[in-house]
This record gives structure tokens, C-alpha cells and sequence, in this order.
């Protein structure tokens, strides 16, 4: 597919957040030039808001009008970068003004929205005003989408990013600190803490957040339930014997829940060449075969699992071999990527007009300057036949003082675009 | 030793424009003066700013076709970037709001550039330059550009210090037959009359016509519609001066006779006292010649001044009062009385915060407000004497944004 200019817009918090900034890592790797609207730069701001101690009214309407000028901001992005999609993370701060804005103007959007459909339903407002829907979960939630007049949905699944999510050599400090015989990684759902109390008196450490008030739990709490990072999640994955992956419940009378999509620790923990044991999955068998995941349907299965693979380091690596193959094989950002911009080609005819693109290369260029401007697109991550109009937005993107080249393929693109205008 | 580095990527008359902050920067301790400017200028700024460092780059249209400007632009261009990146400047005054300007201003860290900055690829613009725009509303009461780009500089050099006082240098009179925008110039049968008035008054001995290539004819014109005695000293060098050649001329003039043009700059820098007629989008408090000695005949009809793309919807009347033949008996006797309606004519004078022009026929309407305006902006730079009149709440309203007092000015306007 050729080059396209892609504004990935982040969620101002959350769980979508990483999987954006995974997707626009994806999709430079793909050699598309994705532009990042970092909405969490504002949140402090919005939350400041609530500290006021003012009427509900007048808090509510402030944090609308906030959330206004966030919309407007992304618009104001749109229009300098004019991107050929908007891909929009579950919760980006969009508001319907804006997207319809957007679609007046014949931007097309996209939203990945990667929740339970069940659990976040402000999708029912929000859907129809994308122009390409993609979802992780099936069934019905295709047919109410529809009824509300999103005809573009697309199953799209979790997935990971190879060059984060991946086997790392660890320091003995780091094993120390990350490792333990079993671990969980996430945040402390209703059916997750009643099915760890049965594991406490085990070489396993909790991590995450929204652990508080459960006694029980507490002596096995890393960092005192603080947040962990996406590169310290890496970390335990790697240190760990058993990876715990039980998918969240907000009720705890099922623990194992047999619900439909697979979580995004699925795949992170395949790719990162660790070995997981996780709860089925409806949809798991799509993604995954028997033997590239070991799973469990009750926590008892669960116990006697965790004795059974403690036991076999063998098995678990053939286990972790097979998934992580898989997932490289199968399961990435870059082929989600891939995916949802071949399903949005096909059904948007005529999508994505090309700009009037223009060539970086003269005829006559000195092969110093070819060398030095491949390796500068080397640098970005740019293919050698990038449009000079996307190396101008890339050399754009980059921090702080820009070298003596950057600077003149800006000062060029700009004097071109003045004396175009003259003439 | 301390680099200072001037971007100055417009024009003739913007460069000549540029001295009162180039001065500034020169007499400040252990300085080094660097001017970034396009190339086609580069050898009038040798002859006008000697001690100024100059990076000449290719700015502006070259005339060659876009590839092989695209390549000049990768590679001389780039190497001039080089050397600059390479240059730890105190401050780096970048003036002009323009495109390539922004860019320009990537090889330098944004704390250090004045003007229009580059800040992680956002254009920035500074708090002065972001008044100026608003001014702009109302340009009557403008101020000079030489003030605006000199109070850059908090410690900019006294007005007086900029120019010398024009004199007469006994080399006859220069007409300069149009700028660079058509309707700011007197239409060559009138702009043959006016000289022919004033070389009579002055008894010049001899007329050259200044222009570039397209003025050829205009000169040709103009000569023909002079009477026979003054044709016979007229020469037309339209097209025969080269920079230097031109800075020769004006040099040795005992008046230019011109619209606003970089000619007319120049010759106020070299002190050389110029005639200017001043209609159309001209406005002299803005762009008017800088130093004493120095006369202004300004249109006043209150269309003025206007926007130069724009078509005239008022047929060009602020042309009359030039055309109406009661000027010429008022060129040679100076007697407010004679001046025609429609115009104002001034003589240059200075005061606190720069160049400002006393009319001494016509009236100047606009006087009081622009009075306060000047006090309003030299208390804002901090060189006023406490002095409040209650039409600078209006000014304030209008020039000053939240913004300017309740966040952090990027790029800042340091006080030295």
C-alpha cells in the first residue's frame, strides 16, 4: 500500500492508550507517516477542573468546553497535516461537532475501539459518526452497530508489538526485582481477587494497580499497587516462570467468565516469548491454537495447571515457542494496521485521494546530497520513494534544533509553496 | 565575544529598513553582528553594513526554473545553515512573518530567537511582532518600521544615532520613477511636472531618473514631458546602475525625489534629504524616510492607507491633491495656505520612541491618538516617563492578549 499520512489521536487516559501508541509505531513500520495527537499532554488540566468546588452546572460546562478545545485542537492538527484517515483510540477525545466537521470535510475516520462493547456502550453515539468501525468483539454487536447506521464495522483483534513486546536478557537485578515463580500483571477486577486468594501461599507476585482494602492480597503487592509501565510489564513477562492472564469480570461469582474477545495481554505475553496460562476465550480458538496457548476453564483447573507446569520447563518453552511464532506469524499491530486500511480502501471507493505529490529527488542531485538525503530518510523511517511532501512532514515531526538538511528540505518545501502561490 | 544574528529575508527597502537594530546590536560590548538575508541583496548590504557578517541565502524568486532552485537551496543554502548552526548566538532576530522565516528558525534553540520561532515544529510568534499585527487595525497611527524592528532591543540606540541629518551634496536631483507597487507612484506626465517645479525652485542643475529594468520607459516618458531646458540635463538610469552605481548617485544628491521606495531608504541612510510622495497603501508614520531633513507629502482622503491587492474602488483620489496644479505653487512657496486639500506635508522630526513627522501644512487628525499610541508603546518597551492619558485602557484592550500576562512569552523579549 503506498505511503499514507495517518493521524493516530490517543486517548486523554487509559487502557487504549499504549495499544495507541503501539498502532502508531505499526504504522510507521508499515511506512505510512503517523502523526500522534497526544491527548494526555491535556488531562492534567481536565482534572484540575474538578478540584474547584463549584455547582455541577458550572464544573460540567467547563469540562465540556475543555473537552472542546481539545476537539478543536485535533481539528486545528488535521488541517496542517491533512491526513488521508483519523484514527481515533476508544475514548479519543472527539467530540460529535468535530467529527462531524470532519466528515464535511471529507476526512475519513476510523475508531478502534477496543472494549467490551457490554461495559463502554457510549459507542451507541458515537459509532455512526465514524466512516470505519473496528471492534474486538462479534456476534450481535455487529447487527446493533448496524441498526444504528455503521454499515463499516470490522473485527479487528488485539494484538502486539514485536519490537516492544519481545524476549529480553535480564540483569540478576532486574530477575530479582521483576521475577517470581507466578505473577499477575493488571488491575485488581472482582474476579481476579477472589480467584488470587487461592494462590497466596505460592512464589507469586501481584502486580498492578486497584489492588486496595484486600488484606489477603496485600503481602504479595508489588510496589504497593503502583502503576506499572508498559516497559516494566515487559519485564515481568520475561522474569516470570507462569504468567497469569485471567480476563477481567467486574462480577466475581464467575471467576473464569468465558467471555468473548482476548485481552491484550494474550498476545504481548506470546510475543514476549513468555509462558501465560490463560482462561478461555469464545473467540481464543480464532487466534490461537491448543497447543500455542495452555488454558483453563476453573480456578481449580488453574492450580493444577500451575503444579503441572511448574514441574515441566519444558513444556512451558515448547508453549511459549509456539505462541510467540504465532503471534509474529499472525497476530501484530503492523497486520491489524494492514487490515483496517485495506478494509477502509474497499469499502470507501476512492479513498485515499492523493495530494499532488511531488517527487524528493532532482534528475541532477549530486550523489553526496542522494546519499545524504537517504540517509536521512533512513533516519525517519521513511522508504526511499516517500513523496518530498511526507519527508517535509516527517523532518517536521522530529524535536528540538533541527541539523543544516532538516532545515533546508523545510525552508524549500515552504519557499515552493510561496511561489506557487504567486504564479 | 557575542554573536547576534539579524534574519532579514525581505526586501530592498526592508533591509535598509533594518539599521536602527543592526546599530543597536553593533555597539553593544564585544559584539559580532551576522545578517542572514537573501543572496540578491548580499552586495548592497557589503556596501551599507561593512561590519555586518553576512549569510546570503536564496530566499527569493531566482528566476531559474524550481529544480534547479530546489538544488541551490539543498546545497548552498545548506551550507550557510551549517555555518550558522555552528555559531552560538546571544539572540537570533528573526523579522520577517513568513514561511521560510519559521523554518529558518529550526537551527536554533526557540529561547534564543526573537521574532518567529520553530518550537518542536510549531510556528511561534513573539509578543511584539503579535502587537505590531494588531496595530495594524489601525495603521494611521502606526510607528515607524526602523523603531519596530530597533525595540527588539530594550537598549536600542537613539534615534538620532541611526542616520545622518540629510544635507544637500550638490550633485542635483534623483527622481526615482516607481516602486515596486505601480499605484504608489505619480503617473510620469505628473511626476514630470512635480520635478520640473522643483528643479525651477531649486534651480538643480542636473536630474537623473533611478529605476530598474521595467522603468526604462517611465524614464523615457518622463523626460519628454519635461521642458526642453531641463531635458538636456536629464538622464535617464533606469536600468544602468548597479548597486554600488546606485549608492554613488544617491550619495551625491541634493534631493531624492521619490515615492516610498528602497531607494528612498537608502538615501536617508547615506543623509542624502528626500522629497517623498507618499498615496495609496503608503502610509509615511510607517514606512517613512528615517532621519531629519527629510520631506513628506502624504495623501490624506480617509481611504488611506489601504491595502495595496485590493482593487481601488475610489478611483485613486488620493492621487488628487498631488494632481491638483495649486501643489506645484505649493512646492515652491512651502505656504500652508497653498496646499491643496487631500494632503498633509511633514517634515521628519523624533521623538522618545522614534521617527514621527510634524505636518506643517495640512492636518494631522490623527495626532493626538497617535501620541498616546507612542506613549503607550514606549511605556510597554519601558523607556516612558510615567504618564497615563485614559485613551491607552482603549489600546491596552486592543493590543494586549491574555496570553501576554498569563503565560510564559515564547519567544521571550529579554530585558538585557
Amino acid at each position: 500500500m503506498e505511503t499514507l499520512r495517518i493521524l493516530v489521536v490517543l486517548p486523554l487516559y487509559g487502557g487504549s492508550l499504549p495499544i495507541g501508541r503501539y498502532v502508531a509505531s505499526a504504522l510507521r513500520q508499515e511506512g505510512h507517516l503517523a502523526e500522534v495527537f497526544e491527548a494526555p499532554d491535556f488531562y492534567p488540566s481536565y482534572t484540575a477542573l474538578n478540584d474547584l468546588k463549584v455547582t455541577t452546572d458550572r464544573l460540567d460546562y467547563l469540562q465540556n468546553s475543555f473537552l472542546n478545545v481539545v476537539s478543536q485542537a485535533i481539528l486545528a492538527k488535521v488541517e496542517t497535516f491533512e491526513p488521508d484517515l483519523v484514527l481515533s483510540m476508544a475514548q479519543a477525545p472527539l467530540n460529535p461537532q468535530a467529527l462531524k466537521r470532519l466528515r464535511r470535510d471529507g476526512v475519513a475516520t476510523a475508531m478502534w475501539f477496543v472494549e467490551d462493547h457490554d461495559l463502554f456502550t457510549y459507542w451507541k453515539s458515537f459509532a455512526p459518526l465514524y466512516d470505519v468501525f473496528a471492534v474486538i468483539q462479534k456476534g450481535q454487536f455487529f447487527e446493533y452497530l448496524a441498526a444504528i447506521g455503521q454499515e463499516n464495522t470490522l473485527y479487528l483483534p488485539l494484538a502486539a508489538q514485536p519490537d516492544f513486546h519481545r524476549p529480553l536478557e535480564l540483569s540478576q537485578v532486574e530477575r530479582r526485582k521483576f521475577g517470581s515463580e507466578v505473577s499477575f500483571m493488571g488491575a485488581g477486577y472482582p474476579n481476579r481477587r477472589k480467584a488470587f486468594h487461592e494462590l497466596v501461599n505460592l512464589d507469586f507476585k501481584l502486580w498492578g494497580t486497584e489492588w486496595e482494602g484486600d488484606h489477603v492480597l496485600e503481602p504479595i503487592l508489588q510496589l504497593k499497587g503502583a502503576r506499572v509501565t508498559p516497559e516494566e510489564c515487559v519485564k515481568i513477562f520475561n522474569a516470570t516462570a507462569i504468567n497469569l492472564n485471567l480476563h477481567s469480570s467486574i462480577q466475581a461469582d464467575e471467576l473464569v467468565t468465558f467471555g468473548d474477545f482476548v485481552n491484550p495481554r494474550t498476545f504481548e505475553l506470546a510475543a514476549c516469548g513468555a509462558f501465560q496460562l490463560v482462561d478461555k476465550r469464545t473467540l481464543m480458538g480464532e487466534a490461537f491454537d491448543e497447543d500455542e496457548l495452555a488454558t483453563f476453564s476453573s480456578i481449580e483447573e488453574l492450580i493444577e495447571k500451575i503444579k503441572h507446569f511448574s514441574l515441566r520447563p519444558e513444556e512451558r518453552q515448547a508453549f511459549a515457542d509456539r505462541a510467540r511464532a504465532r503471534v509474529l506469524k499472525d497476530h501484530t499491530y503492523a497486520q491489524r494496521m494492514r487490515t483496517l486500511l485495506e478494509f477502509t480502501a474497499e469499502r470507501m471507493p476512492g479513498w485515499s485521494k492523493r495530494r499532488d505529490d511531488s517527487t524528493v529527488f532532482g534528475q541532477d542531485y549530486p550523489a553526496e546530497l542522494q546519499a545524504d538525503i537517504h540517509a536521512l530518510q533512513a533516519r525517519l523511517g521513511l522508504p526511499e520513494n516517500v513523496a518530498f511532501e511526507d519527508l517535509v512532514w516527517a523532518v517536521r515531526q522530529q524535536r528540538g534544533r533541527l541539523d543544516e538538511l532538516d532545515t533546508s528540505i523545510l525552508f524549500l518545501d515552504e519557499w515552493r509553496k510561496l511561489y506557487k502561490k504567486q504564479s | 565575544m557575542k554573536n547576534y544574528l539579524v534574519i532579514q529575508l525581505a526586501r530592498f527597502g526592508d533591509l535598509i529598513q533594518t539599521k536602527r537594530l543592526l546599530k543597536t546590536l553593533a555597539a553593544r560590548p564585544e559584539a559580532t553582528v551576522h545578517l542572514c538575508l537573501d543572496a540578491s541583496l548580499a552586495p548592497l548590504a557589503r556596501l551599507v553594513y561593512p561590519d555586518v557578517i553576512l549569510h546570503p541565502i536564496t530566499a527569493h524568486g531566482t528566476g531559474q526554473d524550481s529544480n534547479e532552485t530546489a538544488l541551490r537551496m539543498l546545497l548552498d543554502n545548506r551550507r550557510t545553515f551549517a555555518t550558522l548552526a555552528a555559531i552560538d548566538f546571544e539572540t537570533v532576530f528573526n523579522l520577517n512573518f513568513s514561511g521560510l522565516n519559521f523554518r529558518l528558525a529550526a537551527l536554533f534553540a526557540p529561547e534564543r530567537v526573537e521574532g518567529y520561532a520553530w518550537n518542536n515544529g510549531q510556528e511561534i510568534t513573539g509578543q511584539w511582532p503579535a502587537m505590531a499585527m494588531r496595530w495594524s487595525g489601525f495603521r494611521r497611527l502606526g510607528i515607524n518600521l526602523v523603531d519596530f524592528w530597533g525595540a527588539y532591543c530594550p537598549d536600542m540606540l537613539p534615534a538620532p544615532m541611526v542616520n545622518p541629518k540629510a544635507t544637500p551634496k550638490g550633485g542635483g536631483m534623483g527622481v526615482v520613477l516607481a516602486g515596486r507597487e505601480s499605484r504608489r507612484s505619480l503617473p510620469a506626465p505628473l511626476l514630470a511636472q512635480i520635478t520640473a517645479t522643483l528643479a525651477g525652485a531649486r534651480n538643480a542643475q542636473s536630474i537623473t531618473l533611478l529605476g530598474g529594468q521595467a522603468e526604462r520607459a517611465a524614464g523615457q516618458a518622463v523626460t519628454k514631458e519635461l521642458p526642453a531646458n531641463l531635458q538636456s540635463v536629464t538622464e535617464n538610469m533606469a536600468e544602468r546602475t548597479d548597486w554600488q552605481r546606485l549608492v554613488e548617485v544617491i550619495d551625491g544628491l541634493d534631493l531624492l525625489i521619490t515615492p516610498d521606495t528602497g531607494t528612498m531608504h537608502l538615501a536617508a541612510h547615506l543623509g542624502t534629504p528626500v522629497a517623498a510622495f507618499f498615496l495609496s497603501s503608503a502610509w509615511c508614520f510607517e514606512t517613512g524616510p528615517y532621519g531629519l531633513g527629510h520631506t513628506v507629502y502624504q495623501g490624506v482622503t480617509d481611504c488611506l492607507p489601504c491595502l495595496e491587492t485590493a482593487p481601488c474602488r475610489e478611483n485613486v483620489r488620493c492621487l488628487n491633491g498631488f494632481a491638483d496644479p495649486g501643489f506645484r505653487r505649493f512646492l515652491v512657496t512651502g505656504k500652508a495656505g497653498h496646499a491643496p486639500e487631500g494632503l498633509l506635508a511633514l517634515r521628519s522630526a523624533f521623538d522618545d520612541l522614534g521617527q514621527t513627522y510634524e505636518p506643517f501644512a495640512g492636518t494631522d487628525e490623527d495626532a493626538p491618538k497617535r501620541g498616546v499610541l507612542r506613549n503607550f508603546l514606549l511605556h510597554h518597551l519601558g523607556g516612558a516617563e510615567p504618564r497615563f492619558d485614559r485613551l491607552e485602557q482603549f489600546f491596552a484592550g486592543q493590543l494586549y492578549r491574555e496570553k501576554d500576562w498569563m503565560t510564559a512569552e515564547k519567544p521571550s523579549r529579554k530585558q538585557e
